[in-house]
């Protein structure tokens, strides 16, 4: 019999090379499963998960938007025909879904607080979500040490189930928790928004076009009435308690056409401006990229005024005093204000609105007038608004302003007391009507006595002032132009007073459970 | 019975052994170095993969406190980032948590006040304080002193963040380094190479 070994050498040979093939395939397969399992997470779930938080936001940006539609254009704010249902005191909106990575948002929005101007503050709470794609496995990374916890604690996909609705119910509040299954691998984010009613008033002057002004001897500088009354000294005197608020007399201008005279104790903001503090007396920020867009102003919903009818226009002697409403006369509110429709304000009208009175003391006293049409036609007009201590009157105009600084009275000194609204100028659709261009033009005829407090909230008039009155308010218009040297007082109390005229979001939060 | 014994399964002699025995030394000795080599390799990727996904992580988790942080500060050193955060969640010891325990875990409904500096919105009374830093090997996460362990700086892994205020904005850089295993004598690129950077801006800044 003859026997050969050259069959066992060669198995030898062909085992170290199958050895060494399975060593080299464990060592590449177990690092390509470690590179596959963290790709899976950089690529799909850390992916998912921003963008998530993308969706997140994308929904508050619907929600804002409609939002600002309440002020811009109600009829159409929260429309069911976008997908907006009203229940129990919150719109809600169903999902949209988005985007080549079909990421889908839902909102909900509520009112939850009304100020003291009876504007509603609204929380926006959303949620988006993102499909995980790739493999269905949790990564790699969790495994630092026992008290370390990695990318579970931080992104939370939910690969059979909900875990936010199974643990707080659909609203997060803790009720109709459910064990929810989900079709697909998904994260989701949510976030909560709270939209702040904007004030008109939130500076000195506010000029959504060009400026010019003032003149070279006069100075913007500010104070708060709540805190005592205004004291021209305080601006320059570190010590005294009330000099920080004596330095937000701030000018912002959403053009890079301004011209800057005088002194100003606040900031300026402009929209490309090359101002600089070598060239101007700003003793606050020069901030020369701050763009900024003025809505149209609309009428507001009367709703809920109360609706007096008489009068109906202004003559040369008018006065009105509230409506006596059960032997009482009504003060109205400040969401329920006194509601008087006029057709007609003469060219020499003058105005008074008298507070109500319950056994001989002046009440708080609020009043509205909507003008449909102008307050003073041309130069020679002299139309006078007056004032008395307690009452707080809105004056909206559809047309033009022009009268006299020293015909605007008010006799309490708050600027809020006196609010003066222009109405845009619209098409017979409603759309703004560009091509009506409103004024309001004040001239001065006392020189620094002949001045006013009031404020005023045109922003789609060109705003001129002349002469050198002292004013105490705050002033929103397209284009400015001032020459005199106005001594100008800001109240910062105007920060809150008035009516909302759009919204901004005032706090983010996620809600990472 | 005599077996044959065939030439060709004749006994190497000892020059063919000693040849042999050289070759396959030197193969052998290639396939191992070369194995080491692999393996070698082999973990600095995953280890470079492994402090990439930390180095996300890290970021991941800061931008999203910046997000809603109401202050964020740097330490000098860029190495530590303390921020305060709306206390939106009701956690165990809070007063309402006490009054109703049903309500650990639940959000809060924000309130609205009127400040000097402006309207302000708050969930509660106080801040949520959340500070990262770096300890021995970890970067840290400490909330109202709790610690989380966030990512391992056995890889040096070097956070740095730089906060950015402007006058009406402000936003936090960060940069996130590590040195990977596999180097090159030590060359500055070891490490910047490595570079992650974000920027988050803050949305909840308080002016005061």
């Amino acid at each position: 019999m003859r026997i050969s070994q050259r069959t066992v050498a060669s198995g030898n040979v062909l085992l170290c090379v199958l050895c060494t093939i399975l060593v080299v395939s464990l060592i590449g397969g177990n690092v390509l499963l470690n590179c596959i399992t963290r790709y899976n997470v950089a690529s799909s779930q850390v992916r998912s998960w921003k963008e998530s938080l993308d969706a997140a936001e994308t929904g508050g940006d619907i929600a804002y938007a409609e939002l600002r539609k309440t002020i811009s254009d109600p009829t159409h704010a929260f429309s069911p025909s976008n997908g907006w249902t009203y229940s129990g005191g919150a719109y809600t909106n169903s999902p949209v879904t988005y985007g080549q990575d079909n990421l889908s948002t839902s909102s909900r929005v509520d009112p939850f607080y009304y100020d003291g101007n009876g504007n509603a503050w609204y929380r926006i709470r959303t949620k988006g979500t993102a499909p995980v794609l790739g493999l269905k496995r949790v990564g790699m990374d969790d495994r630092m040490g026992p008290n370390t916890r990695g990318d579970s604690l931080l992104r939370k996909i939910d690969f059979n189930y909900d875990h936010f609705v199974a643990t707080y119910g659909p609203n997060g509040d803790g009720v109709g928790q459910t064990l929810l299954p989900v079709s697909k691998p998904q994260v989701s984010r949510r976030v909560e928004l709270i939209a702040a009613p904007m004030t008109p008033f939130e500076a000195a002057i506010k000029a959504g076009g060009t400026f010019y002004g003032l003149g070279s001897a006069a100075y913007i500088d500010s104070y708060r009435s709540t805190t005592g009354s205004y004291d021209a000294s305080v601006k320059t005197n570190p010590s005294d308690p009330r000099y920080p608020d004596s330095r937000s007399g701030t000018v912002e201008i959403n053009s890079s056409v301004a011209t800057i005279q005088g002194s100003i104790y606040g900031n300026l903001y402009t929209n490309g401006g090359t101002v600089t503090k070598k060239t101007t007396s700003i003793f606050g920020i020069i901030d020369n990229n701050v763009p900024f867009s003025l809505s149209p102003f609309a009428m507001p919903s009367t709703a809920g005024w109360n609706y007096v009818s008489s009068p109906t226009m202004i003559t040369p002697n008018t006065t009105i005093n509230p409506p006596v409403v059960n032997g009482v006369p009504r003060t109205g509110t400040a969401q329920s204000p006194n509601y008087y429709l006029v057709a007609s304000f003469a060219n020499n009208g003058n105005l008074t609105v008298n507070p109500a009175v319950v056994n001989g003391v002046a009440q708080e006293t609020y009043v509205a007038i909507h003008v449909t049409g102008d307050i003073g036609q041309n130069t020679s007009s002299q139309p006078t608004i007056t004032v008395p201590a307690n009452v707080h009157l809105e004056v909206y105009f559809d047309g033009n302003f022009q009268t006299k600084a020293e015909n605007i009275i008010n006799t309490s000194g708050y600027a809020g007391n006196l609010q003066i609204y222009a109405i845009s100028p619209t098409l017979p659709n409603g759309a703004p009507d560009p091509s009506v261009q409103q004024t309001v033009n004040l001239n001065s005829g006392g020189g620094s006595t002949s001045g006013f407090s009031a404020v005023f909230y045109t922003p789609s008039a060109n705003f001129t002032i002349n002469g050198a009155p002292d004013i105490t308010g705050a002033i929103v218009c397209k284009n400015f132009y001032g020459n005199g040297n106005v001594h100008w007082h800001y109240d910062r109390a105007l920060d809150s007073a008035g009516d909302a005229v759009d919204y901004r979001i005032l706090s983010y939060v996620e809600d990472i459970r | 019975m005599k077996l044959k014994t065939s030439p060709s399964i004749a006994g190497f002699t000892l020059s063919e052994m000693l040849v042999s025995l050289s070759l396959s030394s030197i193969v052998l000795a290639a396939a191992i170095t070369c194995g080491i080599s692999l393996q070698k390799s082999f973990n600095a990727v995953d280890n470079y993969f492994s402090t990439q996904m930390q180095q996300i992580r890290i970021i991941d988790y800061l931008n999203r406190d910046v997000k809603r942080g109401l202050v964020v500060t740097t330490s000098v050193d860029l190495q530590s980032v303390t921020m305060s955060v709306p206390k939106y969640i009701i956690q165990a010891g809070d007063p309402e948590a006490i009054a109703d325990p049903e309500s650990i875990g639940m959000p809060r409904t924000p309130t609205v006040a009127y400040t000097p500096s402006g309207w302000q919105v708050n969930y509660s009374p106080s801040t949520t304080t959340v500070v990262y830093s770096i300890s021995g090997n970890s970067i840290l996460r400490t909330e109202n002193g709790v610690v989380t362990t966030i990512a391992s700086s056995t890889d040096q892994l070097v956070p740095q963040s730089t906060d950015v205020e402007l006058s009406n904005t402000e936003y936090a850089n960060t940069s996130v380094t590590f040195l990977p295993i596999f180097t090159s004598g030590g060359a500055v690129a070891e490490r910047t190479g490595t570079s992650m950077y974000a920027t988050a801006y803050l949305r909840n800044k308080r002016r005061g």
